[in-house]
């Protein structure tokens, strides 16, 4: 179940992303390219024939294999208003005891320099963050 | 019978420290729950103070058939002292029980919404946004909500640093431990810091769920650094600067997880939890000292009558 020592349904979300992230149907070995080494093609095609049997995914053929992307679901755009609606209700309080967990705050002035000249250096080599 | 209350000074004023300090998993739940062991022994012995007070009215020492006069006699704590830990304690219960209830409203908002977003496959709820947003949402196994915008703005190394990141907010609830840490906060407004503390130190114990999934330290900070432009950027250019002015907590999440793996310190560990047994037992003598003087008022009251 698991790949390369991955939680159990953390590729399925990995494929997903890749695919959303793309905007276009992907084929296996694009997925694959996409999401780097590590991966065996088998792999990946198992996690993508797995979420288009879920039928989260749309399948059409391209040349002689399949393109996969996200498939259109009805309920999407409600989703999406709900989505929005819930983080605008949660982060509300000033007291940050909400149940939304955030993957980052926004940035103060000093912060957005820093992480730059993190990102910077990372392309440089994997340097030091300076205070 | 102060102990409890100078333990919440104390802790109140170490915990952004021992944030810092503490391997973020360990902040986290002994924070939390040594916020919560203060909050409750200070409740209790403000409590005692009160009811020692009350407890002078001629009224109530009928009603209990005890000795107001004997209750009052040798007493830890002066009469204004005694009457002000009354109102006080009920106030801070009065906080905390809203606390808790504002916290079970979320709660249930948050779940309503999950079942709102549908069976999402996996857990995954892709929203189709301009806006870099990214966000796990608890209940009913949990959610966890990412924009297009904020997976296009990621390469695929650090989309897979951000699902691990909340996959592992979902799967160690970190929800529960920020929400008992608000209303230990709100019954002792001492600990208000210590409540904060810990909102950041989920963050940072997430953060190290991922570098360990990933096994890149780097790898995370690049992609905090990443989503933190992208949102910053997009919330200059379109929404309103709402959340302008936000602590350097992404910054300080970067550079920690640069520094390398957090060492456990065990000693601090231990001296905390020291500290929670030691204000455990001032509460336990408290009590214990409260009720042999209850009773000796009601055996002057019973030899009296």
């Amino acid at each position: 179940m698991a790949a390369n020592g991955r939680r159990r349904g953390a590729l399925e979300q990995e494929v997903l992303s890749s695919l959303a992230a793309a905007g276009r149907p992907l084929t296996v070995a694009e997925v694959l390219a996409d999401l780097g080494h590590g991966l065996a093609y088998t792999t990946v095609l198992t996690a993508l024939t797995r979420l288009h049997a879920k039928g989260a995914l749309r399948r059409e053929p391209s040349g002689r294999a399949f393109a996969y992307s996200l498939a259109d679901d009805p309920a999407a755009v409600g989703a999406s208003v709900t989505a929005r609606r819930m983080a605008r209700l949660l982060d509300a309080g000033h007291d940050r005891a909400g149940v939304l967990a955030r993957f980052v705050a926004d940035l103060s002035p000093q912060d957005e320099r820093l992480l730059a000249e993190l990102l910077a250096d990372g392309r440089a080599q994997d340097g030091e963050l300076q205070p | 019978m102060t102990l409890p209350l100078a333990a919440g000074v104390l802790l109140g004023a170490t915990a952004p420290w021992l944030g810092r300090r503490l391997p973020p998993a360990t902040s986290v739940r002994l924070l939390t729950i040594l916020m919560l062991g203060v909050a409750l022994a200070g409740g209790f012995v403000l409590a005692v103070a009160g009811a020692l007070m009350v407890g002078q009215i001629p009224v109530v020492a009928a009603e209990g058939q005890w000795s107001a006069r004997a209750l009052a006699s040798g007493l830890p704590v002066p009469p204004a002292v005694g009457t002000l830990a009354a109102v006080v304690v009920a106030g801070l219960l009065l906080a905390a029980v809203r606390r808790a209830a504002l916290a079970a409203r979320d709660l249930v908002r948050a779940s309503r919404a999950c079942r709102r977003l549908g069976p999402a496959v996996d857990g995954l709820v892709v929203i189709d946004d301009e806006h870099p947003d990214a966000y796990a949402l608890p209940g009913l196994g949990g959610r966890v909500v990412v924009s297009t915008a904020m997976l296009r703005a990621l390469p695929a190394a650090e989309r897979r640093v951000l699902l691990a990141h909340e996959a592992a907010h979902l799967a160690h609830r970190h929800h529960l431990w920020v929400q008992a840490a608000a209303v230990a906060a709100a019954a002792n407004p001492l600990l208000r810091r210590g409540a904060r503390t810990v909102g950041t130190a989920v963050e940072r114990w997430a953060d190290e769920v991922a570098a360990a999934e990933v096994g890149d330290r780097a790898l995370v900070a690049r992609a905090l650094a990443r989503a933190g432009l992208a949102r910053t950027g997009s919330t200059r250019s379109g929404r309103s600067l709402a959340l302008a002015g936000a602590d350097s907590a992404v910054a300080d999440r970067a550079r920690a997880l640069l520094a390398g793996p957090p060492p456990p310190r065990r000693a601090l560990a231990g001296a905390l939890t020291a500290l929670l047994l030691v204000v455990a037992t001032a509460a336990l003598v408290t009590s214990v000292d409260t009720e042999v003087r209850f009773e000796a008022a009601e055996s002057v009251y019973a030899a009296a009558h």
